[in-house]
């Protein structure tokens, strides 16, 4: 009796202990953006701030590029999720179920793509964006990023889970390829589709590397890019720490509400990688 | 038969994408010569890589200025890191029409063609500095107009001085006062000296043993010397001893941030330190002091930079106008009293000197200052160096110089 | 379902609704994947400067000397792409067992207790790469969170950022002759053995700690797995939790283990983000990585043939490792 509380206290000290890791980051990063930078300096580890000034905010509102960083990131974070989903469903839909010449190789190069490491790309992608003269535009930040294999991989998994019987009677009455698609296959979809939704949404939210050689012009910055130049900040500007923890506070707190309120599918989405090797 | 089929599947694909994408070809293939100049009221974009934002606003005001007198748009934008941004704007012809080069990467630009020459025949560039224009002349040809210039001195917190109980009187005019007066700043628990960890820094000691990393004609490399030698092992002596340390083990950007919060009681910076402390700092009281003499007298290093036009720009004629403006006699002596620098022109030093008393130290050094090294395709090997001198504190100092030896050797030959 | 139902009018309509349905995604990769990286194949066996267009005919044809360089050239292009290679070989020393190891053991913590602790682990794994770079650089400040912490404890924690020395050379101290004599690739033997450098520990600690999240779910779809009749049947017969941990949960985890270990292996060799942020590859070149070292040479050197050439040699690596796990996956199936 003894050893099982004994056994239980120490699982739950060892839960706790790793808890404060992989919170109280978070917690300082709060508390030090609303610190004064010479207070964030001299008590780096504290929760409360003292004193308390919201000097930081008004500074990245004001003072940096964020609004519109903010601006572009909402812009891309929706045509690109908006145009994932929808391309991966498609695509997805079509190697699953319909009959066509080339699915066979297509799927594989589908397997391939997704062996692409991104950081790779870099060089690559420059060119292209330049060769298509895309280059430094909305179109050269978005446009590349429409489509992803990982999405098509996804969605293809999921209806090949899916027993056919309901689109096959919509099929006999008559109903054309796209008509199903649109009005039987995706309702039905619907769980699959709030996943990839949420897994592209973090994805194109967080995306870095793309805007690095899409874009030069701090006008068309994401959030992460905008971030990345702040942070590597110039000569000069000191090490204002309230102000970067501040805007990357801001940059998170999106990701950060999705995922408290759609959770299971965050899990299911990663352990359904589980089942990919 | 099926992978067969899945190879030719992805050969045509691949043959209409190229296809494809050779229609839209966003490059400009023309010559720099032929890149459409458009006239009349201009959007002139201009990248700047700023000191901090005193400069930055103190461009971005004349900017403004002249944009309302000449009836055109001038957007100043300030680079994070030029190097890289003007790397690839230049790769993705899309440069900003004017923007800021360095002495150290001129010769990079010049010799790929992405500089407008525009300065041979600009008119009054007389007026500017003879040894500065050395630095922008490529093939014989000045490219472009040096915008201001600066050396490196000695700044000293004159609180934290008092504290270590120093006096005027100890303010170090060699190497060994520099040293002594060091410990005694270090004897009370003050970190004595912030130094960059660049050789833009560190450079200046080997100047005062009367060494370089390149021969005065810059085009070979001369690191490995008994000179160099000696000053390598001087600095190392200084951080290994904790009487220097570099700006990153102050938790600091750069020395001036240092110095500025009172982490060290001295630092080796150039102008510009004095308008990032007056915007950051205003409250911390110093003095500028000519850098300690070596073993072969006084050294330090001068830094310019010039005004480029993109040979690609649309806007040239009213780039070179908007660099007239900003390089005006009167333009060059608003920028010194914004963010410090001293003017280009010789016919604007005379009224800097009488404006500014207190940067004597500056314009004394001008007069003994070394240049950058200015050679193409030299910038990967003199990162290299810094990193060496990153490392400094427990490199061999031998090791470091023959490494920069080895591989400017390789650079400047090929 | 009977095929004859379809009727023949349907089937043709599914060729064409197929190839239109994979369209608008075929496109976008082939533009945007395939395509790139033939051009950039080609620009790797060039001198492009990054002048014009690389696909006319004024551009300098280096053949393969861009790869040369990188391997047999004994110059400063060979010896940083070897300094990167050995950086980031420490980088994934170190992470893919810590991860694995931490992800699984939280794993096994989580098990079957849901909720808040699943979220807490979980939650860094899907913030930014580049935020939470951002708080990590605070954390390790030199007078930052975790020095202060380390001070609690009465040690003085490292400069961490400006901090070139590898942990091998400060556990040995002065290297032995022999091992500085010889080099191989351009660097000493001593320099090949240097550990991670303690700025390359710092960002090896912020990745560990956001990956371990996602690995610990994929742990945890796996222990739900096991056949809760298999650790009934080890109670009964009197096995401690380690027994039982041992000899029937951890071999039913094998697979997804295996999963993890590889994802980890090919994950590590991409570290880019992080570098950017962080470090720049500095100092003194120890957390060049290989990813950054291409990013840097093609639009900081303005060398874009080596810079796509070391990504070309990254990619090999990479595909190498995928392969491996993809086939060894079906040896096992």
């Amino acid at each position: 009796m003894i050893r099982t509380l004994a056994s239980r206290f120490l699982g739950y000290a060892i839960l706790i202990f790793f808890a404060l890791v992989f919170l109280y980051p978070f917690v300082i990063q709060i508390a030090n953006s609303f610190k004064t930078e010479a207070n964030a300096a001299a008590n780096p580890l504290s929760p409360i701030p003292s004193p308390f000034t919201d000097d930081s905010l008004t500074r990245i509102f004001e003072g940096t590029g964020f609004p519109t960083w903010l601006g572009n990131s909402v812009l891309v974070t929706v045509v690109v999720t908006v145009g994932r989903v929808l391309f991966g469903s498609m695509a997805g839909y079509a190697l699953s179920r319909l009959q066509f010449r080339g699915r066979k190789a297509l799927f594989a190069g589908l397997i391939a793509a997704m062996a692409v490491p991104p950081v790779v790309l870099l060089i690559p992608k420059f060119l292209v964006l330049n060769q298509l003269g895309l280059y430094n535009s909305y179109a050269g930040l978005i446009v590349p990023l429409l489509a992803d294999a990982t999405g098509v991989f996804v969605m293809k998994q999921f209806f090949d889970s899916v027993p056919v019987s309901v689109e096959e009677a919509a099929r006999i009455d008559g109903a054309g390829v796209l008509r199903t698609f649109w009005s039987v296959v995706l309702p039905m979809a619907k769980p699959a589709l709030i996943t990839l939704t949420i897994l592209m949404f973090t994805g194109s939210w967080n995306e870095f590397p793309h805007t690095l050689v899409a874009v030069q012009d701090p006008s068309l910055f994401t959030l992460p890019r905008g971030l990345a130049d702040l942070v590597s900040g110039s000569l000069g500007s000191g090490t204002q720490y309230p102000l970067k923890l501040g805007a990357a506070l801001l940059a998170t707190i999106p990701v950060a509400i999705i995922f408290v309120v759609f959770q299971r599918y965050f899990v299911r989405d990663a352990s359904a990688g589980a089942d990919k090797g | 038969m099926n992978g067969l089929r899945g190879a030719a599947l992805a050969a045509v694909l691949a043959g209409s994408l190229v296809a494809a994408s050779a229609c839209g070809s966003g490059f400009d293939d023309n010559g720099s010569t032929t890149t459409q100049q458009s006239a009349g009221p201009a959007d002139l974009k201009i990248l700047i890589a700023s000191s901090g934002p005193a400069e930055t606003k103190a461009v971005q005001d004349a900017a403004a200025q002249w944009a309302t007198t000449s009836g055109s748009k001038a957007t100043v934008t300030p680079a994070q890191d030029i190097v890289q941004q003007l790397g690839q704007a230049l790769a993705g012809s899309t440069p900003p029409d004017v923007f800021y080069v360095d002495a150290a990467r001129f010769a990079d630009y010049a010799s790929v063609g992405a500089l407008e020459p525009y300065a041979q025949s600009m008119p009054g560039v007389e007026a500017f500095l003879p040894n500065l224009k050395q630095s922008f002349t490529y093939q014989d040809k000045l490219y472009c107009v040096p915008k201001d210039t600066s050396t490196l001195a000695l700044q000293i917190n004159t609180d934290l001085w008092q504290k270590a109980g120093l006096t005027d009187a100890d303010i170090p005019t060699s190497w060994e006062q520099l040293r002594s007066a060091a410990q005694k700043i270090k004897a009370k628990g003050i970190t004595p000296l912030a130094i960059g960890d660049t050789r833009d820094r560190v450079g200046a000691f080997l100047v005062q043993a009367g060494g370089y990393w390149v021969s005065p004609d810059g085009k070979q490399a001369t690191a490995d010397s008994p000179q160099n030698v000696e000053a390598l092992t001087y600095v190392q002596g200084l951080l290994k001893d904790g009487l220097a340390k570099y700006p990153k083990a102050m938790d600091a950007g750069w020395a001036g941030e240092a110095f500025g919060k009172g982490k060290a009681a001295m630092a080796i910076e150039g102008n510009w330190i004095k308008g990032a402390l007056e915007a950051d700092f205003p409250n911390i009281k110093y003095t500028v002091k000519e850098l300690p003499a070596g073993p072969k007298g006084k050294g330090t290093l001068s830094f310019t930079q010039c005004w480029g036009i993109a040979a690609k720009s649309q806007f040239k004629q009213q780039a070179v106008a908007f660099v007239q403006s900003m390089t005006s006699a009167d333009q060059q002596l608003a920028f010194s009293k914004a963010f410090g620098v001293m003017p280009s022109r010789q016919d604007a030093q005379a009224t800097y000197q009488q404006q500014n008393p207190d940067d004597a130290a500056f314009v004394a050094g001008a007069q003994y200052a070394q240049g950058p090294v200015n050679a193409p395709k030299m910038d990967s090997v003199l990162a290299d160096l810094d990193t060496g001198l990153q490392g400094l504190q427990t490199a061999d100092p031998k090791a470091v110089l023959q490494r920069f030896d080895k591989n400017a050797k390789s650079a400047l030959g090929g | 379902m009977p095929r004859g139902i379809r009727g023949r009018g349907i089937r043709g309509n599914e060729r064409a609704a197929g190839w239109l349905f994979v369209a608008p995604a075929v496109m976008i990769l082939g533009l945007f994947m395939l395509l790139p990286i033939l051009m950039a194949l080609f620009v790797s066996f060039t001198r492009w400067n990054g002048q014009g267009s690389p696909f006319t005919g004024s551009v300098p044809f280096a053949g393969v000397d861009n790869y040369t360089r990188l391997f047999t050239d004994d110059g400063l292009t060979r010896h940083d792409f070897m300094t990167s290679i050995r950086n980031n070989a420490y980088y994934v020393f170190m992470v893919v067992p810590i991860q694995t190891v931490l992800a699984l053991g939280l794993a096994l913590v989580v098990n079957k207790r849901r909720g808040f602790f699943r979220t807490a682990f979980y939650f860094p794994s899907v913030t930014s790469s580049v935020a939470i770079s951002v708080v990590f650089l605070f954390l390790f400040a030199n007078g930052g969170a975790i020095n202060a912490i380390l001070a609690v404890f009465g040690v003085r924690g490292p400069q961490w950022f400006s901090d070139p020395r590898g942990l091998v050379h400060l556990i040995v101290g002065d290297p032995p002759a022999f091992l500085v004599e010889h080099s191989v690739f351009g660097l000493t033997w001593w320099d090949w053995l240097s550990g991670p450098s303690v700025a390359m520990c710092a960002i090896i600690t912020l990745v560990v700690w956001t990956t371990s999240g996602t690995f610990m779910v994929m742990f945890l779809a796996a222990l739900q797995n096991v056949p809760v009749q298999l650790e009934e049947a080890g109670r009964i017969d009197g096995a401690t939790r380690w027994q039982l941990l041992r000899h029937v949960i951890l071999p039913q985890l094998r697979p997804t283990t295996f999963l993890v270990v590889t994802l980890g292996l090919i994950g590590t060799w991409q570290v880019f983000d992080q570098i950017y942020v962080m470090s720049q590859g500095n100092p003194a070149k120890t957390t060049l990585t290989p990813a950054f070292l291409s990013y840097r040479t093609a639009f900081r050197d303005f060398d874009y043939g080596a810079g796509a050439a070391i990504s070309f040699v990254l990619f090999l690596i990479i595909v190498l490792l995928t392969l491996l796990q993809r086939r060894l996956t079906r040896e096992r199936d």
